[in-house]
């Protein structure tokens, strides 16, 4: 049975700072559109993220060799934090600052890294996750994207599904079978960095059950990549996607998704005098957000140490979604007021968006089942 | 972990994993006090484990006391780890003299008629003890009482673990003689009671879940261990997951002891125990079935104590209401960054 580990974190006078500085930018920024608020980090907001890029707070942890800020996991989770807690549409740039230039600091080579992570540092790429196909959901292993083997490089041809920003992104990195399925069903895997305005990829649309287009599917019909555009070890993929899965899984993001909802709740509950009702329900989702924001924070100073606390990720986010998920339910049976989706709607509206766009937070980025294996898994069970 | 939390987890377990050989929990239950077990305690000096080293202590503090709790938490204890520890403390920063005898806390928070009877309810380990800390709020200061056992009304009671919970009957003009608590507020001695507790709980849940890991792979049925039932393996990992984060909310109270977040994070780790223990016992005795059901088994010493601890000191409801409360009383829009104070 492997321990899992959250040894609390107390952040300094240099996290304070940076706190501070981003509330300020904040208030100068403006207010974001209520109708994104909910689920921030889904919504895509280039000229927002080119603003932080300015500031710094694109790739902060990186070297400052590639651009990066060369700051700590600890100021930068400060950084996230505040913005999403702030509702801030940070969308465009979320997955290339979390997981794809992390991996290619990791697995990338000296090429990819000069050429890419500036380019995000500076908020000019996007990526997008190239994991999930419509045959293969939680199966990840079963993909059938295939990336053959041509002169200078592979051709790929297959499909990818719920791709975020897909139509936005300039880069996908892109699981694919580059060797046929065998025994061991991890083997003969490739990520590869596949660029969106490539000839040959389509890119249509999914509308959610909540009105928004934000996800797609995507086909790729012999679209050239070049070998230098392999990330790590041909046929290594598998083992590169379980690393990233410690940044993808253990941000702040995985429980702040409908915080908007708490603190307009409490305003709403103070002005309507409903306050005394509400007090142990509001107690209780607190005490749940002070928990989480602690095991995040000990996540985020693991990986600062090095270390890759996948176990660790899968709790976070297993406990984080729930939280999110659960946030609307409580709140709706303490409010005086039912969802409203309509524009102007305050609370109501509110309550309605994390209501509808709820269903997802516990399903992208690995669903409860499968997290609540890999951690059974830890616990020695499979 | 640091170097002193390790030492006391060494020496503190050679102390408490051995005596779950005797039958210390039958004679604790029968109303009886495990005497030997406790002069072992005594002998290993760490009954003044709160007090400085001025006050002929150890110098841990509450959270070097934190850390035996979780220990006793974790080995079931039948000992009044927590009373003895906190109430010794209390005395001496009254200015009471104090020696290796067994004072418990009895804490009175409403206001008192003058020369009349009144009735502590519930008070750990009183019939064990030899004196009654009693302590209260008297125009807006704490004043502790020390009574002698003989001199007050007790009637037995039991929580579910069979850990004495009694009545206490006092005439209200004992507590005339009465010194002042100075530097330490009512409220602030209860919630390091309910931190005790919840470090309590959270060696009790690790202990839980540790069991039942060992129990669901040792355990088959058609054909293969229980465990590697995908039904079982999902209800598992939320034990985990909880059992992780009373650990974590735990110890990040203790890291904010005598800081201005004190009471909100021991509020949070006496939320998040509750919460635990009531999914633990209930996941842990479902994957156990039957045989943890039973008396002989050991599962039960953890989980009756889980069930009575998250209503001792303040139960979920209770500290959430009180943080809720105090939620709403922030200035307007400030939520966030209160709750950002808790981490710093």
């Amino acid at each position: 049975m492997k321990k899992l580990y959250f040894t609390p974190v107390i952040t300094g006078e240099k996290e304070a700072a940076l706190r501070a500085e981003v509330r300020s930018f904040l208030d100068h920024y403006g207010a974001f559109n209520v109708s994104n608020i909910i689920d921030s980090w889904s919504i895509c907001d280039p000229e927002l993220s080119r603003a932080l890029a300015e500031k710094g707070w694109l790739g902060m942890t990186w070297p400052t060799e590639y651009g990066g800020g060369s700051r700590s996991y600890l100021e930068r989770y400060v950084v996230i934090e505040e913005l999403l807690a702030a509702g801030a549409p940070v969308g465009a740039h979320w997955v290339a600052d979390r997981q794809s230039g992390p991996l290619l600091l990791r697995f990338g080579s000296e090429e990819q890294r000069q050429y890419f992570l500036p380019k995000i540092v500076r908020g000019e790429c996007f990526f997008a996750i190239g994991m999930s196909e419509p045959n293969s959901g939680s199966d990840l292993a079963s993909i059938k994207t295939r990336a053959e083997k041509v002169d200078g490089g592979w051709l790929i041809n297959g499909s990818k599904i719920w791709t975020s920003w897909a139509h936005v992104c300039h880069q996908m990195i892109t699981l694919c079978r580059t060797a046929p399925p065998s025994d061991n069903r991890h083997a003969g895997m490739s990520q590869l960095i596949v660029d969106l305005s490539q000839k040959g990829i389509t890119v249509r649309p999914i509308i959610t059950l909540a009105g928004e287009a934000h996800f797609n599917e995507i086909f790729f019909d012999d679209v050239f990549v070049p070998d230098n555009r392999v990330v790590g070890q041909v046929n290594e993929g598998w083992s590169q996607v379980v690393a990233e899965l410690a940044f993808e899984r253990s941000g702040p993001e995985r429980f702040l998704s409908s915080y908007q909802l708490l603190e307009a709740a409490i305003k709403e509950l103070r002005e309507t005098n409903l306050m005394q009702q509400a007090e142990p329900i509001i107690g209780k989702f607190v005490a749940r957000l002070m928990v989480l924001r602690q095991m995040s924070l000990s996540v985020a100073n693991q990986l600062q140490e090095g270390k890759l606390p996948i176990n660790e990720a899968s709790v976070v986010k297993d406990l984080g979604t729930s939280f999110e998920q659960e946030l609307p339910e409580a709140m709706r049976l303490i409010l005086a007021t039912e969802p409203r989706s309509s524009a102007n709607g305050g609370v109501a509206r509110l309550l309605s968006d994390s209501i509808l766009k709820a269903p997802s937070f516990s399903l992208r980025g690995g669903t409860r089942e499968i997290l609540r294996g890999i951690i059974a898994r830890g616990l020695g069970l499979r | 972990m640091s170097e002193l939390a390790q030492l006391i987890e060494q020496s503190a377990t050679r102390l408490f994993e051995d005596f779950s050989d005797s039958n210390a929990h039958e004679l604790m239950e029968a109303g009886q006090f495990p005497e030997t077990l406790w002069s072992d305690f005594l002998a290993d000096g760490w009954l003044t484990t709160l007090l400085s080293e001025s006050d002929g202590g150890s110098g841990l503090g509450l959270a070097g006391g934190c850390v035996l709790m979780r220990l006793a938490g974790y080995y079931s204890v039948p000992l009044p780890v927590l009373e003895s520890l906190m109430a010794v403390y209390l005395a001496a920063e009254s200015g009471f003299t104090v020696n290796d005898e067994l004072l418990v806390p009895a804490i009175i928070s409403e206001p008192l008629k003058a020369d009349s009877e009144y009735t502590i309810r519930g008070v750990p380990w009183a019939r064990h003890a030899s004196s009654l800390l009693v302590i209260l709020s008297s125009n807006n200061e704490t004043r502790v009482s020390m009574l002698s056992c003989q001199s007050v009304t007790i009637v037995e009671g039991q929580n579910m673990a069979g850990e004495a919970r009694d009545d206490v009957t006092i005439n209200t003009t004992q507590l005339n003689d009465s010194q002042s608590l100075s530097g330490i507020d009512i409220e602030q001695v209860k919630s390091w009671l309910a931190l005790g507790r919840a470090a309590q709980m959270a060696g009790s849940l690790q202990r839980v879940l540790e069991m039942t890991v060992e129990y669901a792979n040792d355990r088959s049925q058609f054909g293969r261990a229980i465990g590697k039932f995908q039904a079982v393996q999902q209800q598992m990992a939320v034990l985990a997951e909880m059992t992780s984060a009373s650990i974590c909310a735990v110890d990040a109270a203790i890291d904010h002891l005598a800081s201005e977040q004190e009471w909100e994070l021991i509020a949070c780790a006496k939320i998040t125990t509750g919460e635990s223990a009531g999914y633990a016992a209930k996941t842990a005795h479902a994957v156990h079935a039957a045989i943890g059901f039973t008396q002989e088994y050991p599962l039960q010493l953890n989980t009756r104590r889980l069930w009575s601890w998250r209503d001792e000191y303040g139960n979920e409801a209770q500290w959430s209401a009180k943080l809720g409360k105090h939620c709403f009383q922030l200035e307007t829009d400030n939520l966030w960054s209160w709750l950002t104070t808790q981490t710093s």
